[in-house]
C-alpha cells in the first residue's frame, strides 16, 4: 500500500513536471533540439562523467546490435540542478555499467537529454524538475 | 531633574532608532523560486507579466520575431540566443532562471545579489544617489540604487545595454526598472519588478517574483566552461557529441 502511494506521488511529480516544469530544467537553451516525445533506453559503459556547466554530461559507449559500439553524449542539467535530484559529482566514473533513458536529438546524432539513469548500485536518479525521480530511488534489493 | 529628563529623552530616541531599524528586514541568505502548490495562499504566489504592449515601430518586428522563434521551436530547430553562447542573462532576467537560487548579501551601504546560474552579480548602492541615465555605461546589470520605504526595499536601475532583453523585448536607453522587494511572510520574499520605457513600451511591464528561503543552502559555483551547443552554418543550434572536460 505504501509502495502504491509512493508510486502515485512519483507519478504525480512526473505528470506535473511534464505539464509545467519542462522548461524549468534547462536554463540556457531551448528544449527543441531534443525530441521529448520519444524515450530511448541505452545500456553501456561510462567513458567519462563531466560535472560541468552549463550542463553535466555522461559520455558512454553503447554496444550495437550488429556488433561494435556507438559513442553517445547524454546531456544533463547543471550541477546545481542535478544536486536537487540527489546527484553527487562522484556518482559515476569511467568503466561504470549504466542504463539511461533519454530524449534523443531530433537530427539523429547519438546524443540526447537525460530523463533518468540507473547506476551500478541500482539507484535511479532523475535530471531535475520533471525529469525522472525527484530524489534518488534506493538500490533494488 | 534635568539629568533625569536627559536620560529619558535619550531612551526615547534610542527606542525610536531601534524601532526604525526593526522595520528593515534582513534579506541575507539564499532564496529559491516559491512554487506554492495546492492549498497555498494565493497572495504569496508569483504574479506573471501581462502580454507586453509595444509602440511602433517596435511592435511589429517584435511580434514577427516571436512568431518566427515559436515556429522554429515547433520545427525542432531552436534559434540561437545569448544562452547558446553562454552569455549571461543580465538584469532583470537573472532574477528568475529555472529553479536556480539567488543569494542576497545585505549590509547597510550595499545589498549584493548573486545568482547561481552564471554566477551573476548585482550591487545595489544604499548610500548613493542615482546617476543620470546618460552617465551610466550600458551593461548587463546597469546601475542600481536602493532605499527603504518601511519594510520594502525600493531599487532603481538604469543603464541596461540593448542586447540584454527581458523575454526578447527590445528597449531603449531610457528604460528604467523599479523593484519593490519585501518579505510577505517570514520565509517568503517578493520582488515586484516594473519596467518602464517611454520610447518602446505603451505601458509599463510589471510582474512579481516569489522566493522561498533556503536555510543553510550553500550556493554552487557556475562557470560555463563546457558549452556543447553551437550554431551551425544555417543558424541552427546543435549539440556537439563527444566529451573533453
Amino acid at each position: 500500500m505504501l509502495g502504491r502511494a509512493r508510486f502515485c506521488f512519483a507519478a504525480a511529480i512526473v505528470a506535473v513536471g511534464l505539464l509545467g516544469g519542462a522548461h524549468a530544467l534547462l536554463a540556457h537553451h531551448s528544449f527543441a533540439m531534443f525530441d521529448t516525445a520519444k524515450n530511448v533506453s541505452l545500456s553501456g559503459t561510462v567513458t567519462s562523467f563531466e560535472w560541468t556547466n552549463p550542463h553535466a554530461y555522461i559520455e558512454m559507449d553503447v554496444p550495437e546490435a550488429r556488433g561494435g559500439v556507438k559513442h553517445w553524449s547524454v546531456e544533463m542539467g547543471s550541477p546545481s540542478i542535478l544536486q536537487q535530484s540527489g546527484w553527487k559529482f562522484r556518482d559515476l566514473k569511467a568503466g561504470d555499467k549504466i542504463t539511461v533513458t533519454l530524449s534523443p536529438l531530433r537530427n539523429g546524432d547519438p546524443g540526447g537529454l537525460l530523463i533518468q539513469a540507473t547506476l551500478p548500485d541500482g539507484r535511479v536518479l532523475g535530471n531535475g524538475p520533471g525529469r525522472g525521480p525527484a530524489a534518488p530511488t534506493p538500490p533494488a534489493k | 531633574m534635568m539629568r533625569q529628563s536627559f536620560l529619558s529623552c535619550t531612551l526615547v530616541v534610542l527606542t525610536a532608532i531601534a524601532a526604525h531599524a526593526q522595520t528593515r528586514p534582513d534579506f541575507s541568505g539564499a532564496w529559491g523560486p516559491y512554487r506554492g502548490g495546492r492549498g497555498a495562499d494565493p497572495k504569496l504566489a508569483a504574479v506573471p507579466a501581462a502580454a507586453p504592449v509595444l509602440k511602433e515601430p517596435y511592435a511589429k518586428p517584435y511580434a514577427d520575431r516571436r512568431a518566427a522563434a515559436a515556429a522554429a521551436t515547433q520545427r525542432g530547430e531552436p534559434v540561437a540566443t545569448n544562452g547558446t553562447l553562454c552569455v549571461p542573462y543580465g538584469f532583470p532576467t537573472m532574477m528568475s532562471v529555472a529553479s536556480y537560487p539567488v543569494e542576497f548579501i545585505q549590509t547597510p551601504k550595499q545589498i549584493t545579489i548573486v545568482t547561481e546560474a552564471f554566477s551573476e552579480v548585482r550591487r545595489i548602492f544604499m548610500d548613493k544617489p542615482q546617476m543620470k541615465i546618460d552617465d551610466v555605461p550600458p551593461g548587463y546589470y546597469g546601475r542600481s540604487v536602493g532605499k527603504w520605504e518601511g519594510d520594502t526595499l525600493v531599487v532603481d536601475t538604469v543603464g541596461i545595454k540593448p542586447a540584454v532583453q527581458y523575454q526578447t523585448i527590445p528597449h531603449s536607453d531610457q528604460m528604467r526598472i523599479t523593484e519593490r522587494i519585501r518579505l510577505v511572510a517570514p520565509n517568503i520574499l517578493h520582488d515586484q519588478i516594473t519596467i518602464e520605457d517611454p520610447v518602446v513600451l505603451e505601458k509599463p511591464i510589471t510582474y512579481t517574483l516569489a522566493y522561498s528561503r533556503m536555510a543553510d543552502y550553500e550556493m554552487v559555483e557556475f562557470v560555463c566552461d563546457n558549452n556543447r551547443e553551437y550554431i551551425d552554418a544555417n543558424g541552427l543550434v546543435r549539440m556537439r557529441i563527444g566529451g573533453g572536460k
